[in-house]
């Protein structure tokens, strides 16, 4: 089930929330509209968790994680790691990191199985990132642009990668992370899906902004509401060329 | 969004409204008083500016309306045709022509006004000829006055012209007068046309929106078509006609078979076959609407006959717009598409089809465009390829399956069972979001961070742990194996006390003798004093003035207080007192003794004294205590100096033949010289315009 939803006037959800299959971090606001959807839709489930990261709000930038652990940043705060710590349980793992690139988020996108890592990262971060979060990491870039994570949202389901991969590129994403991927958008015609996009295996979150194609290419590609990533190329492909060309 | 927006086109005033304007505009912005004893060149450029101001105000006002009412020939084609039949295109550029023709005679008048006030020659004449020029200014525009009347009724009238975006998906419903064209529109977007039971209730174009297919889509109800020449249609029909001929759009014919419109099957057909040029290559439907008061199987033969050849028209126009039918399309084709308004029998269906038709055509177009290149990746979805050959799916060590919580399953199969999909739980927890509104609202309410936290114990949720205790940050020491550790602590302390209880080594206080008691007892008090009177001068004598040390009798420093408080400590003072230097130095000479033989205090003192470093320097000014540094090394060869005792002796001879100057403080080749302060060759001659300094 994929909903729209905004922080504080913002479309950019992904960057103030982070969403996997274990749990849920999203950043505190002002009030509590921003959380409750989140709340509303997930608490049954999972934990979903109200912090900050280094005194900041942008938690989905700065942070990475999967059903098996969570990374912090360096500077994340011994209260903000303890207070993480006590509300996850306790199969989940949480490390801090000394990475010089600290937006964990833009530079590593990752899913339970494989993550996708930016390629000046440092050796000992791969390391870790493999084993806390159990992936096989893969440096790479994704349309010439090496900030993975703001380029491109994956669960084991399946994936949409930024707007300007080629399909040759695509594929050999596809395959590296055993998802079927698609090339697309979000907030009406952002490129940037890790900001705008939250997904887990079975729900999804987008910024206000997003159009009901993209929303439908979305629910396609991460099978939500049991839609199959064969819709893209069947039902929705006129309407798709339609908006696009 | 529309690319065509006519809303924002300013106001157009009436030709004595636009003098008026005008004129008072000149009249606050310029000069107002002007002397008779002026030089006569100001008084010339004191009216000239009027002129000039004058003719750039009426430039820019009849700029402005050139420039915001559209070129007729610069938009698009439905747009233009519209203006066309609305305003009519001659009387319209006839108009921001003569303008266009104001605005220039008034640049000639200023001109020519500008050049006879360069040679008024006295106040009065300058004034007069100031008044001809605004006279022949405004004359020009009274005689505007009918094409500024006319722009400005079109500027009204356009202002309230639908937004159709001329480019987008578009339905067109168009027919006789009266057949339920906007009924069906009304039917399909929320739009709210008039429908009246008489012809022509619309009279102008009409837009209402609709989703389908993800996509926006506009349709455009026309006013009704009589089926006569081209020549004899009125505005109202020929804005129907203008919309046909130039969107590409699906065309919805409505054929009102009940005939309650006062037109037969016949005469509907005859004007379908009429205006069918205007339908060549656009996806065309033909509707057979109001159903609900007559059946197609009771129409009679030939009507039935003519109907079946307007939908094969149809299906040829269609086919020529690029839209390939399949087989079920042309079996769907081959029946009549029957509508009825009133009961929405059909409605939808007939929605669809119009839409899907115009989707293929569109996209079919699309695709043999250029563009559609860049976005093969976006209908595109890339498989992976098993990576580990052909077992890579069947192994379930590389299996990759989704991670769905049971609770999800369980919920989402519920929702499917129909077991009620989307009734909220009673007791479902009250979110933040209703908690908020409950107590305060955002702002006032304070969440409760704790409220979800997964302790081993719930109790624990709100104790209160310290962070930092005693300057170090708890965190720090928190490692995996802390517990172990501690155990072990605990162990090894046991273990001690244990060792010690053997030994019978007790560290009670009860075994204590008297004089240790006593002991102990001063020890505390002192403490206590110690600690008492370090407080009262922190806090109270905080601002109190300060005894200098010399005067103040507890700190004074002199041999007897010496003596008192190393008496207090235990210490034997007498050697320490008779070191002291002012006795020391009383009635003997000082002794040449070269070691600190007499330095022994009270036996502790054994330390050999470094004997001072030989100075090498003669300034007095360096502390003997310091000893500088001296180089030792070897001098370089070709200095003309043997060895490092040489040079040090050098260093020192050097130093003594600086020290008189130094002392008379005379310049030395060191200080800074400046030979000529004041040179003669940049100080003399004419000054020009550059600075002073630098000549």
């Amino acid at each position: 089930m994929a909903n729209r939803c905004q922080f504080e006037s913002s479309s950019e959800v992904g960057v103030f929330a982070q969403l996997t299959n274990a749990y849920c971090l999203v950043a505190t606001g002002r009030s509590e509209n921003f959380y409750s959807i989140f709340e509303a839709e997930l608490a049954e489930h999972i934990p979903v968790i109200k912090t900050s990261v280094s005194g900041t709000r942008l938690v989905g930038r700065v942070t990475v994680g999967n059903r098996n652990g969570l990374l912090m940043p360096n500077s994340a705060t011994d209260q903000e790691l303890q207070h993480v710590r006590n509300s996850l349980p306790d199969e989940v793992v949480v490390q801090r990191i000394d990475e010089r690139l600290s937006a964990l988020g833009n530079c590593i996108a990752c899913n339970d199985y494989v993550a996708l890592a930016h390629p000046d990262i440092d050796r000992e971060t791969e390391e870790i990132v493999a084993d806390v979060l159990g992936v096989e990491v893969f440096r790479q870039s994704i349309s010439n642009n090496v900030l993975v994570g703001s380029n491109c949202k994956f669960t084991n389901q399946g994936g949409l990668v930024h707007p300007q991969t080629s399909v040759e590129d695509l594929d050999e994403l596809a395959s590296l992370l055993q998802v079927p991927l698609v090339a697309g958008t979000v907030n009406r015609g952002s490129g940037v899906i890790g900001a705008g996009l939250l997904a887990n295996d079975w729900s999804a979150f987008c910024g206000l902004d997003t159009t009901a194609t993209e929303l439908q290419v979305i629910e396609s590609v991460f099978k939500l509401r049991d839609s199959q990533p064969s819709n893209i190329v069947n039902e929705l492909r006129a309407s798709l060329v339609e908006s696009l060309a | 969004m529309p690319l065509y927006n006519f809303k924002t086109i300013k106001v157009v005033p009436t030709g004595k409204d636009f003098i008026d304007i005008v004129l008072s505009r000149t009249q606050r912005q310029t000069p107002t008083v002007v002397h008779n004893g002026w030089a006569i060149t100001r008084i010339r450029s004191f009216y000239m500016r009027k002129v000039k101001y004058t003719q750039s105000n009426w430039h820019d006002k009849l700029s402005q309306i050139l420039d915001d009412f559209p070129k007729v020939d610069d938009i698009h084609p439905f747009y233009a045709d519209l203006l066309n039949v609305l305003y009519d295109k001659d009387h319209f550029k006839l108009a921001l022509g003569q303008l266009n023709m104001a605005r220039n005679l008034i640049g000639k008048v200023a001109q020519d006004y500008v050049r006879l006030l360069k040679y008024g020659d006295s106040l009065y004449r300058c004034k007069q000829l100031k008044r001809a020029a605004l006279g022949r200014m405004c004359t020009i525009m009274k005689k505007q006055t009918a094409s500024l009347a006319y722009l400005e009724q079109v500027r009204q009238h356009m202002s309230r012209l639908p937004s159709i975006d001329p480019n987008t998906r578009t339905l067109l419903v168009c027919g006789y007068p009266n057949v339920g064209k906007s009924s069906f529109m009304n039917k399909i977007t929320r739009a709210d046309v008039d429908v009246q039971p008489y012809a022509f209730t619309t009279k102008s174009l009409f837009i209402g929106h609709m989703d389908y297919k993800y996509l926006r889509w506009q349709v455009i109800d026309t006013p009704g078509i009589l089926d006569r020449p081209l020549e004899e249609r009125n505005t109202i029909e020929m804005q129907s006609v203008t919309a046909l001929a130039h969107l590409r759009a699906a065309v919805l014919y409505i054929v009102d078979i009940s005939e309650q419109c006062g037109y037969t099957i016949a005469q509907q057909a005859a004007l379908f076959h009429s205006i069918k040029p205007l339908f060549a290559s656009k996806p065309l439907l033909v509707v057979a609407n109001k159903t609900d008061a007559a059946s197609i199987e009771a129409l009679s033969p030939e009507d039935q006959a003519i109907l079946r050849e307007l939908v094969v028209e149809a299906a040829k126009t269609s086919a020529g717009a690029g839209v390939v039918l399949d087989a079920d399309a042309l079996a769907r084709e081959a029946n009549l598409l029957k509508m009825s308004t009133l009961t929405e029998e059909g409605v939808m269906d007939v929605k669809q089809l119009a839409c899907d038709r115009l989707l293929a055509s569109r996209v079919e177009m699309k695709l043999q465009g250029k563009r559609v290149k860049d976005i093969t990746n976006r209908i595109h979805v890339s498989q992976p390829q098993s990576r580990d050959g052909s077992g890579g799916k069947a192994d379930p060590k590389s299996a990759r399956p989704a991670c769905i919580p049971t609770s999800v399953l369980a919920k989402r199969a519920a929702a499917t069972s129909g077991a009620g999909p989307s009734q909220p739980a009673a007791d479902a927890e009250e979110t933040e979001l209703q908690l908020q509104e409950r107590l305060g609202g955002a702002g006032v309410y304070s969440a409760d961070m704790r409220k979800r936290w997964q302790l081993s114990n719930p109790g624990w949720k709100y104790d209160i742990a310290p962070e930092i205790i005693e300057g170090h940050n708890i965190a720090d020491f928190i490692d995996p194996d802390i517990e172990a550790k501690l155990a072990d602590l605990e162990a090894e302390e046991d273990a001690l006390a244990a060792a010690a209880a053997a030994e019978g080594i007790d560290m009670d206080l009860d075994d204590l003798t008297p004089e240790e008691m006593e002991l102990l007892g001063q020890i505390k008090n002192r403490k206590r004093v110690l600690v008492a009177s370090h407080r009262r001068r922190k806090s109270a004598a905080n601002n109190h003035s300060v005894m200098p040390r010399g005067r103040d009798v507890d700190r004074i420093i002199n041999t007897d207080q010496m003596k008192k408080s190393l008496d207090w400590m235990g210490y034997n003072t007498d050697k320490a007192v008779a070191r002291v230097r002012s006795q020391s130095r009383t009635g003997r000479k000082r002794m040449r003794s070269e070691g600190p033989a007499g330095m022994d205090v009270d036996g502790a003192g054994d330390v050999v004294m470094e004997p001072p470093q030989k100075r090498i320097h003669s300034s007095k000014s360096r502390s003997m205590s310091r000893g500088r540094a001296l180089s030792t090394s070897e001098p370089g060869a070709g200095k003309g100096i043997r060895d490092a005792s040489q040079r040090n002796k050098a260093i020192k001879i050097s130093d003594k033949a600086m020290r008189k100057r130094g002392k008379q403080a005379r310049r030395g080749e060191g200080d800074r010289h400046i030979p000529d302060l004041k040179p003669k060759h940049l100080l003399t001659g004419k000054r020009g315009k550059g600075k002073t300094d630098r000549r």
